[in-house]
């Protein structure tokens, strides 16, 4: 069929000119400028190979910022995604008492990064904070967790988890409701008890599901700004720097572009090896019925 | 007998679902208590808040909210915010389901090469492209403007967004379309008339997605809008609240202001936001 070739140019062109302006000019350009030693303000800079990724695997506040990133998403997807699935599980009946649940997990979802993390940086205080409020009610000495960074790491991780737990939910609802009833009926006819059935038949038709939320959770927790940002601020002395902070203070505060630059890119080629990986090995166990 | 263990065994089935759920309950409520922490503690004065924490307010206040409405300037900050989530969600919809139309349609060598090209920018978190977008929006004249926010989420999410599209568009008949380009119809009707209105789901699952992402979006807007061009509510809110260090009674009731629009969008059109953010995305 002959199709007007001038409208099939209009129809493409505009998404394609964004696209290329706004996203891949500027992705060539932190390839580009992660090789010079750009200050973000004078006209002038030199290209200077690979010194800014030698000068990262020396950084130590780079290391800690890849290790509290890891702890961050580590935490996240396993919440995300084991805790997902099993509400996702358990809520998967029709009357209002999940449809309550369902809702109630959601709410934080629409929430801003930012409300989220003032609300629970009131919460986490250690004098008159409300954890520490609860816990005094038991007799049970105030928790300080703000007393090592890994303390800080591991409750902001939970904090994100609560923020974002109903996206991931919703998501794993809807997997479950494509596995056809029948299927249940005809292994409950068969013998198997609930576990089974969850293992042999539950979880691997829930794979399309796991395979979106876990790229999803991956690269959100590996690009994780926010909650810290507000919560810590990266301090006490970038101890829980993430890498996106420490780029972007490297980008603004210390005006060395080239060498966020640098940080932002290895950055990017985390996520992209570790989303190959995770869509490879989770590909792999989806199965056809 | 029988007839007793029968009744037993129905007696233990209804007490297990009455425990089931008193746990579904009490799990959801727990999860909603730093939200009632929020909203109790905005209606009580500073006194009270580290007093009694926990409780509801004994002296219900309106002060907190008259100030923080003064203070913050939230009209303006809902304005900013509206215009640049509104705006930015119609451009990457219109430009992204347009190309995924000729893309899945077409189907040649070209088509094939455009869609491959498209996904580059699918693992690309926008921070990456945060810093030399500075340089690119500054040459273009659109640096500390809302229209550099608006091009910069337009290139920062197309990738998805044509993803989602390409998807669904595969999933409609190409029949529907063939027949009404014998009916002598062109491309931008058949596009426009045809197969957009049945894009809908995946328009849904777009807007919010999208919508939720932009709303809620903190780093780039403190960056490529700066301090001249209006702030979103994020942004506003983060720096009035910065401002107060420990009143946390007004803290909350900023917390509160800023969120309570889209909370009560949320519970109006749950329907919406629930199958919408999946229909487009899981096949059903």
């Amino acid at each position: 069929m002959k199709h007007n070739k001038l409208q099939d140019v209009l129809l493409v062109l505009p998404g394609y000119l964004v696209y290329t302006v706004f996203m891949i000019i500027p992705l060539g350009l932190c390839f580009f400028y992660s090789f010079t030693n750009w200050d973000g303000i004078s006209k002038n800079y030199k290209m200077i190979g690979f010194r800014n990724f030698e000068r990262l695997f020396q950084d130590a506040s780079f290391f800690n910022a890849l290790k509290v990133t890891l702890i961050i998403t580590v935490i996240t997807v396993l919440i995300y995604n084991v805790l997902g699935v099993l509400l996702a599980v358990v809520l998967n009946r029709k009357n209002r008492v999940c449809a309550f649940a369902k809702s109630a997990i959601f709410v934080p979802t629409v929430l801003s990064s930012v409300v989220v993390a003032f609300i629970w940086s009131y919460i986490m205080q250690t004098d008159g904070g409300v954890i520490n409020t609860i816990l005094g009610i038991f007799g049970i000495p105030p928790v300080d967790f703000y007393d090592s960074p890994t303390h800080t790491i591991v409750m902001i991780s939970i904090i994100i988890s609560w923020n974002g737990l109903g996206l991931f939910l919703v998501i794993y609802m809807a997997t479950l409701n494509t596995i056809p009833p029948e299927l249940m009926e005809a292994a409950e006819v068969d013998g198997a008890n609930s576990v089974q059935r969850f293992f042999k038949i539950t979880l691997p038709l829930m794979m399309p599901g796991i395979t979106i939320n876990s790229v999803l959770s991956l690269a959100g927790g590996l690009k994780q700004y926010d909650h810290v940002k507000v919560i810590t601020g990266g301090g006490p002395g970038g101890a829980t720097q993430t890498i996106t902070l420490l780029s972007v203070e490297k980008a603004f505060s210390y005006n060395r572009r080239g060498y966020s630059s640098a940080i932002i890119l290895v950055l990017f080629i985390l996520i992209v090896i570790v989303s190959v990986i995770q869509i490879s090995i989770t590909k792999k166990r989806e199965v056809e019925y | 007998m029988s007839t007793v263990a029968v009744s037993n065994a129905k007696r233990q089935k209804i007490v297990k679902r009455r425990i089931g759920n008193f746990l579904i309950v009490f799990f959801a409520l727990v999860y909603l208590i730093p939200l009632y922490i929020a909203v109790s503690n905005s209606f009580k004065d500073y006194w009270d808040v580290i007093k009694s924490p926990l409780s509801l307010p004994t002296a219900p206040t309106m002060e907190n909210y008259k100030e923080a409405f003064h203070s913050s300037n939230i009209l303006s900050l809902y304005g900013t915010s509206i215009l640049i989530t509104v705006t930015s969600v119609a451009l990457l919809v219109l430009i992204t389901s347009t190309a995924a139309y000729i893309i899945i349609r077409r189907n040649n060598k070209l088509c094939k090469l455009l869609y491959g090209f498209a996904l580059i920018g699918i693992m690309v978190p926008p921070v990456v492209t945060l810093v030399p977008s500075i340089k690119t929006l500054s040459m273009l004249g659109l640096m500390y403007t809302p229209w550099g926010l608006l091009m910069f989420y337009g290139g920062a999410y197309f990738s998805t967004t044509i993803f989602l599209y390409t998807g669904f568009i595969n999933s409609i008949p190409v029949t529907l379309d063939e027949s009404a380009y014998i009916d002598g119809a062109n491309t931008f009707t058949v596009f426009f008339r045809i197969i957009f209105p049945l894009l809908k789901p995946c328009t849904a699952t777009a807007v919010i997605l999208m919508g939720m992402w932009i709303w809620n979006d903190f780093l780039n807007p403190m960056y490529i809008l700066g301090s001249t061009a209006g702030k979103t509510i994020t942004l506003g809110i983060y720096n009035s609240i910065g401002a107060y260090t420990s009143k946390w009674n007004l803290v909350f009731a900023n917390v509160v202001l800023a969120s309570f629009p889209i909370v009560i969008l949320y519970l109006c059109m749950q329907k919406q936001f629930m199958t919408g953010l999946t229909a487009g995305a899981v096949k059903g």
